[in-house]
């Protein structure tokens, strides 16, 4: 029997390998979520450490009727742009785990290609396209379907949502092929030879086995678009200013960290929230096993 | 050893250039950051200053408290003394700003920038105003030339107002009666309501003045809260567009440098202030956006004509007669996040 060489075995080489990680987590991810956390429960005197504690911004956040405004339409829109992104993604990673064949490599290319441009370049390409004199007014105007521009497609809630489900389409299509992929065909034939028509099989044996792909992809879409301020901000208007919008106005013109630590705190509690639902649903429809 | 040695050399070869020539860092907002602004710095610093930008200057100032460190940076004026209470400032020393002396009084004496012993913390480079830039072709030819013109139903959806508290909240002030530069809890109130009244008929609360602009020229905006350069740019392109003289007045500010506390090129930033206050620079501010300099020899550059065109009188305090004076506002902080609950729909 062949001995391993020692290093790859002993303690020494386990450490090694494990102290960037833990470093990274320890200093960077759970220190500065500590800050935070600290930080919420802090006056507002400029210090940062430091100095007398309160509740009162976290009682403030609850019981403001203002933030709970804020809280339900940023639950609303980032809702929307998960199921938006994962309806129009679901047929995207189907095409691509059983018809795509040889060009997969392609297509897989050019889903991830948009990742290729900067996110703010992403969010102007839609300003432009829906502009008072962008593409899609000027399309319609030239088809003489429109008779003036409307003014109804930017600066609403409408224009957060088709952005933001264009710029995280991706972080769906990919956890959805994935498991799609993953499905053996041996099931497919099966279930045909047993007599299930082709919708029945969708509904009965591919829909439930690529369900952990479209419950990932859901909470990766929606966790991150429930903090977003730069899309609202720029395509927004004022009637979809979210949570995101929030946090970083206290922690610039408003001048209130303190609070703004207590906002980005209780957003966390929501996103937690979330997660631990998706992590039943899972539990209940999304196990393999 | 050998390979130590080569390491050593590298750090050393690393480490040196920081220390020896360090750009400039210069932090403004957008459209500031030309060139011609500062042709003679150029001449003596080929590298130029490296220039970072800030939507408003209250944006700034956390920024700065938070730990950026530029050399110079551009609030306006009516920021200086809450700035300088966190202790982000160093006097400036007049004698060394080659300028100095043909600085309008008016800006020069400001309260709130002398430190004394020939010494201030902020030198004033631009100023300019604040008001209604409208579509003359898309309101009625008799609208009321009021700041009211933004509170306009009938223009609901086609209206857009700056997102800075020493703009927006100020007018809202000036129009509920208030004074905009001290007041009570129950009168920010009625500012509040004021500018609750507002937010349905507005696209969009921005500094961007670019996106402004083109939206009035697509015919998108009827009317914005702008400053002079965005008429004067549209003009420049025939949009028809009139930048108000309401019946309120106009908002005139003065905007200028200031010195870092941990400014590191403290001679290069001197250098900086004193090109930007050369005559050519002053001119260019002048007919290049519509802002005046602050020094009265720019102004005398200009052509009498120009200056009529822009509506820009070559005496400050000829235009403060009729104007409202962006002072420092003693509640600054609570109507920004008064300004910041009403923008959200509270």
């Amino acid at each position: 029997m062949e001995r391993r060489p020692a290093l790859a075995d002993g303690p020494g080489f386990r450490v090694a390998l494990s102290v960037p990680g833990v470093a990274v987590t320890f200093g960077l991810v759970l220190f500065a979520l500590l800050l935070v956390v600290g930080l919420a429960f802090r006056t507002n005197d400029g210090g940062l450490l430091a100095g007398p504690l309160t509740l009162a911004n976290l009682v403030a956040i609850f019981t403001d009727r203002l933030y709970a405004i804020i809280m339900l339409r940023s639950l609303w829109i980032a809702g929307l742009v998960t199921l938006a992104t994962v309806v129009t993604a679901y047929p995207v990673a189907w095409y691509l785990a059983f018809h795509a064949g040889h060009r997969r490599g392609l297509i897989l290319f050019l889903v991830t290609l948009p990742f290729w441009t900067s996110y703010l370049l992403r969010v102007f390409a839609w300003k432009i396209v829906l502009a008072y004199n962008g593409v899609l007014n000027s399309a319609m105007m030239s088809l003489g379907l429109w008779e003036t521009p409307s003014t109804a497609l930017l600066n609403n809630p409408a224009a957060v949502v088709v952005t933001l489900a264009h710029a995280y389409a991706p972080f769906a299509i990919l956890p959805i092929f994935v498991s799609l992929q993953t499905i053996p065909r041996s099931l497919l034939e099966v279930s045909s030879d047993l007599g299930a028509s082709r919708a029945q099989v969708f509904r009965r044996v591919v829909l439930p086995l690529s369900m952990p792909g479209v419950l990932g992809g859901a909470l990766v879409v929606f966790v991150p678009t429930l903090g977003d301020y730069v899309t609202p901000s720029l395509v927004g208007g004022p009637g979809s200013i979210m949570i995101g919008n929030q946090i970083q106005a206290q922690f610039g013109k408003a001048n209130d960290w303190p609070f703004g630590a207590a906002l980005a705190v209780a957003t966390m509690l929501v996103i937690l929230i979330a997660v631990a639902l998706v992590r039943q649903a899972d539990r209940r429809w999304g196990s393999r096993t | 050893m050998t390979h130590r040695i080569a390491l050593a050399a590298t750090l050393a070869l690393m480490a040196a250039p920081a220390a020896a020539d360090e750009p400039l860092t210069y932090f403004t907002w957008s459209g500031y950051e030309l060139p011609e602004f500062h042709q003679a710095y150029l001449a003596q610093h080929p590298e130029g200053p490296e220039i970072s930008f800030f939507g408003d200057d209250d944006d700034a100032f956390t920024k700065v408290k938070a730990g950026f460190k530029p050399d110079i940076a551009h609030p306006c004026y009516d920021k200086i003394a809450r700035w300088n209470a966190a202790g982000l400032l160093q006097p400036i020393e007049t004698a060394r700003i080659k300028n100095w002396e043909k600085i309008f009084p008016v800006f020069r004496n400001l309260p709130d920038i002398q430190a004394g012993d020939g010494k201030v913390w902020f030198v004033p480079w631009d100023w300019g105003n604040t008001s209604v830039l409208y579509r003359t072709d898309l309101v009625a030819p008799d609208a009321p030339q009021s700041w009211n013109m933004l509170w306009d139903p009938q223009y609901a959806g086609r209206m857009a107002t700056i997102d800075a508290v020493h703009d927006t909240p100020l007018v809202a002030a000036i129009l509920a009666g208030v004074n905009p530069f001290d007041m009570t809890p129950e009168e920010m109130d009625k500012v509040a309501d004021k500018l609750r009244a507002q937010r349905p008929l507005l696209t969009t609360y921005t500094t961007d003045m670019t996106s402004i602009e083109q939206s009035l020229a697509s015919g998108e905006l009827v009317a914005a809260m702008t400053w002079n350069a965005s008429a004067v740019a549209l003009k420049k392109q025939g949009v028809p567009v009139e930048f108000m003289n309401p019946e309120e007045g106009m908002l005139t500010w003065t905007c200028g440098y200031v010195l870092l506390k941990d400014a590191k090129n403290i001679d290069k930033a001197y250098d900086f202030i004193n090109a930007r206050l050369e005559t050519d620079a002053g001119k260019y501010l002048i007919e290049a956006y519509g802002y005046g300099a602050s020094t009265a020899t720019a102004f005398a550059e200009v052509p009498q004509a120009t200056l009529d065109e822009l509506k820009l009188p070559a005496n400050p305090e000829e235009m403060l007669r009729s104007t409202t004076f962006t002072g420092p506002m003693k509640q600054n902080d609570d109507i920004a996040k008064m300004f910041e609950r009403v923008k959200a729909g509270g």
